[in-house]
């Protein structure tokens, strides 16, 4: 087994981990912030790289350049996936705040049931997959039997920025100190005087508008979207979230690339492709067995 | 309330029902059902006013033995009546197999508070198992497979079951979707159990008589499917009858316990674990019956259908209906299972639909539509 | 002199960095009534979690008649013969009142299969006895109260549900009785009649222990023998009440240094 040849399995494994840890990401914000298991989060993502590719048929025949319709659809898919975010925590979740929180996961989990439908019943020929826009350039390196294309790279780089760029806000910024003040007591933070409504609103459009740029790179990466993509995403994405410990993002983040990596281990494995996700699941399973709060997470005591 | 008065309200109030649901199964143009559509709520509304409703309730309080033994009798009628009808008698054998798979997840779900977001991928290992040794155990009773198919989704639910345990509940529905997904996948890439084109079924052939043939002549004739659908109705029976009695009695009060506070429970003596465990078993078991018995009579099974939307119909079976009440999954399968083939626009748009109808109760009335009373141990005083 | 039956040695509970409970010794003889004070926050809800399982101690031992009991689960405690209270009430509101009742005497029922499901005439007989046990129980603290037996808890008063969580912990004839803020939000004279009735039980039960959190001084100094203080998580005085809160170290606890 040569070099290129393992080359180009960790290349593929790592968009794939970041993607998830992407969403993963997304699942610990919510969580963190309300408890919250948000179930629709796969479908958001899904949903945003389709209002991407609506966007992109749009410009299209306004003949617009690559880059711009790159740059207008990413801003405008994850402006829109943050205000339905916004309006799920609004009309949805905070609503049930007061419910058995098994409640809240029912109703996102419906929601997500519902994006997709209406994604396959709506969009025009919605039941098959679609083709995505090559916005990327579409060089690539040849070393061997390792295709390194450019595209991989800048997924990859822009995913990994977009996990920063969301750490700087979390600490350093003060709707991030709002949100992790929130995460830790809710009753303090209300009684210090922050608006615990606006918080939630703002970590829930946070989690959305990542969700849709996870969705749009998936789309430029394998240049083919469908609407039952973002079932698989959002278990993979809220399985590693899990396995990583519900509250931390680098935990999300170890998560994301640990199923990746569970899955390229499982493709060079099995010879037959569909094992590979059979595989990832069982152990996940086994690990979350092993460590129910997380490999990184510290254990939150009950007050009783 | 006189004892010969009671039974006449129930008596009653089985024949409304049964009318009803005749109407609804044997009718087919739209504008038809659309009528009965109407007049069903109309009906409720007044029967509401003239606090018909609360009268019957009484009554089925006061006897529930004769209760549930008059509505077992009234759908031995329907079938009766609809002996003809193939269609509607498979509707009607798909309604009481889905749920009987819904009164498990009530006993999971409802009772211990058990997560299970794979109830079709349960349903489905009872589906195999009735396939793969009625295939290949020529010599063994059918009815020892269906057991045995229950007996295979309990123990292969157990794999879940440590992993169910040390986590949360939101980790726990985590975990059982994944399962769904690993089982669809599964059944997918190996073609010992027929792969994506599936297996074929031999039917049922019980007590020396064969499935296969059609209603016997001598008692009215009819489709071969009335013996299908009495078995389900038995089988739905029986569930219904364990699923009250263990809810009427130390084992339901536990495990509504562990489902309220874990904590608490422990520190009265309590144990957790033996109560979900106690409880998933038990459901995965009826999931498992049905699956068998519903693999029988389509003849044949393939891994399309049993996918993460069916367990969530089923889900939605039991919050519509009302969570933890166990006469309630009844009439919520009957409209989750029927509309949909009656009314065309319904079918297409039927996860779409439901979704929006389950996220409106969950919104508005998660009690469900029948909400769960207090738990009544015996007929009269007890509560 | 009385034996002892509950015991407690450097027992340590920390949570994270911070240390809940450090090093405490304790000790509880049979029939004793015993008082624990100390500030909000000193460590006495959390001494009850420790000794009923619910935490793990990060050190020291718990014993019981001398037996090393320590970390066992809340479930084994219960089988020991120790019931308790919770200070924030963790009763099941959406059943009735019978069955939180019934839930608290586990020791007493018969959870087989057979006699629960099949055996439905033996089950029936076995019901009466635990309704009959609940009226009686729930009469003595109050005589309304055994009215309300079949309606959820969710519909009695606060202080109706004190005493429902008073009897779910007496309903079993425990040993050793941990009681945490029973009369939170009562009147004096609700608070007194808690109390009277507690004093009757223990005379018809000579070897109940009972330990009790409260923060009225007046009562501690009425119903307790003897009594232990917290504060930060250690003890700083132990005895009868009368001599503790002449104790400059206690007064400074609850009021502050000058």
């Amino acid at each position: 087994m040569d070099l290129g040849f393992i080359a180009q399995y960790f290349v593929n494994g790592l968009v794939q981990g970041i993607t998830y840890a992407l969403v993963a990401v997304g699942f610990t914000l919510f969580f963190g912030v309300l408890d919250v298991i948000k179930f629709s989060h796969g479908d958001v993502l899904m949903l945003g790289a389709f209002t991407a590719l609506a966007l992109f048929l749009g410009l299209d025949q306004l003949a617009s350049p690559a880059w711009l319709s790159l740059i207008i659809m990413l801003c405008i898919g994850t402006l829109a996936m943050g205000l339905l975010g916004a309006l799920l925590c609004k009309f949805l979740v905070l609503p049930l705040k007061e419910s058995p929180p098994l409640n809240t996961l029912l109703i996102t989990l419906m929601f997500g049931s519902v994006i997709r439908e209406s994604v396959r019943l709506f969009f025009p020929n919605g039941s098959n997959p679609k083709p995505f826009p090559a916005l990327l350039p579409e060089a690539s390196i040849n070393w061997g039997n390792l295709n390194l294309r450019l595209d991989s790279v800048i997924l990859i780089f822009t995913g990994a920025l977009a996990i920063v760029v969301t750490h700087l806000i979390i600490q350093k910024t003060r709707i991030g100190l709002a949100i992790r003040a929130v995460a830790q007591d809710e009753e303090t933070a209300r009684l210090m005087g922050i608006d615990f409504k606006k918080t939630v609103l703002a970590t829930f459009a946070l989690g959305s508008g990542l969700a849709a740029l996870s969705g749009i790179s998936t789309g430029l990466y394998y240049q083919e979207i469908n609407f039952s993509m973002g079932l698989m995403l959002g278990v993979i994405g809220f399985s590693a979230a899990v396995v990583g410990g519900l509250g931390s993002i680098y935990g999300a983040i170890v998560g994301g690339l640990l199923f990746a990596f569970l899955q390229t281990l499982g493709a060079i494995w099995f010879s037959v492709p569909a094992y590979k996700d059979v595989f990832a699941f069982a152990v996940i399973i086994i690990l979350m067995a092993w460590r129910p709060t997380g490999l990184l997470a510290d254990r939150s005591a009950e007050r009783v | 309330m006189s004892d010969l008065k009671t039974k006449l309200v129930l008596l009653l109030g089985v024949a409304l029902s049964v009318i009803v649901l005749y109407g609804f199964l044997y009718l087919e143009r739209e504008w038809e059902i659309g009528v009965l559509l109407v007049m069903v709520p109309l009906g409720v509304y007044f029967l509401k006013r003239a606090n018909a409703l609360t009268y019957y309730q009484h009554a089925a309080r006061e006897m529930p033995r004769f209760t549930w033994i008059s509505f077992a009798l009234g759908v031995v009628v329907l079938i009766m009546l609809l002996r003809h009808e193939d269609f509607a008698l498979l509707m009607l054998t798909t309604v009481l197999l889905y749920a009987t798979v819904s009164l498990g997840l009530t006993i999971q779900f409802g009772f211990a508070g058990v997560v299970n977001f794979a109830a079709i991928a349960f349903f489905g290992i009872g589906a195999y198992s009735m396939a793969i040794l009625n295939q290949h155990f020529l010599h063994i009773p059918d009815l020892l497979i269906i057991f045995f198919s229950g007996a295979i989704s309990a123990l292969l639910g157990a794999l879940l079951i440590l992993p169910i345990l040390r986590t949360r509940g939101h980790y726990a529905a985590l975990i059982t979707i994944a399962f769904g997904i690993l089982f669809r996948t599964f059944l997918e890439v190996n073609d010992v159990l027929g792969g994506p084109q599936g297996l074929r079924v031999s039917g049922l052939e019980m007590f020396g008589w064969d499935f296969g043939n059609s209603f016997p002549n001598e008692l009215g004739g009819g489709s071969f499917y009335v013996a299908y659908a009495i078995v389900a109705l038995v089988l739905l029976a029986t569930g219904y009858l364990i699923t009250r009695l263990i809810e009427a009695s130390w084992l339901g009060l536990n495990m509504d316990s562990v489902r309220l506070d874990e904590v608490a429970s422990a520190s009265f003596g309590i144990n957790g674990p033996r109560w979900k465990i106690t409880a998933f078993m038990l459901g995965n078991c009826f999931a498992g019956f049905a699956g068998a018995v519903y693999a029988a009579m389509y003849g044949f099974i393939a891994p399309a259908s049993f996918n993460l939307s069916d367990s969530l119909l089923l889900v939605s079976i039991v919050l519509l209906g009302g969570i933890g009440n166990p006469v309630a999954v009844i009439p919520a399968a009957f409209l989750i299972v029927v509309l949909p083939e009656k009314f065309q626009v319904i079918q297409e748009y039927r996860l779409l639909l439901f979704g929006i109808v389950v996220i409106l109760i969950l919104r508005f009335r998660p009690s469900g539509l029948m909400p769960r009373g207090l738990r009544q141990y015996f007929a009269g005083r007890f509560g | 002199m009385r034996q002892t039956v509950l015991q407690t040695k450097e027992l340590t509970v920390s949570f994270g960095g911070l240390k809940a409970l450090n090093g405490l010794d304790f000790q509880l003889c049979e029939g004793e009534f015993l008082g624990l004070i100390g500030p909000n926050g000193s460590g006495k809800t959390t001494f009850f979690n420790a000794l009923t399982g619910i935490y793990r101690p990060a050190a020291g031992s718990v014993l019981l008649h001398g037996n090393d009991i320590t970390g066992a689960p809340p479930n084994k405690i219960y089988a020991y013969g120790i019931t308790r209270t919770f200070q924030r009430l963790r009763l099941a509101t959406s059943l009735s009142v019978l069955d939180n009742l019934i839930i608290g005497n586990q020791r007493n029922l018969n959870l087989g299969l057979w006699y629960n499901i099949f055996n439905r005439k033996y089950f029936k007989q076995r019901l009466q006895e635990q309704i009959q046990i609940a009226e009686e129980l729930l009469s003595r603290f109050s005589r309304d109260l055994a009215v309300h037996l079949f309606k959820p808890v969710s519909s009695l008063s606060m202080i109706d549900r004190r005493r429902v969580e008073v009897c779910r912990a007496l309903i079993s004839e425990p040993k050793i009785l941990l009681l945490d803020e029973p009369s939170a939000g009562m009147t004096p004279d609700e608070t007194r009649a808690l109390m009277d009735e507690l004093q009757h039980w223990r005379e018809q039960y000579p070897a109940l222990s009972i330990i009790l959190i409260e923060h009225e001084m007046e009562l501690i100094n009425k119903v307790s023998d003897r009594c232990v203080v917290l504060n930060y998580g250690e003890k700083i005085a132990e005895g009868r009440y009368s001599e503790v809160s002449k104790e400059p170290g206690v007064r400074a606890a609850y009021l502050g240094e000058d």
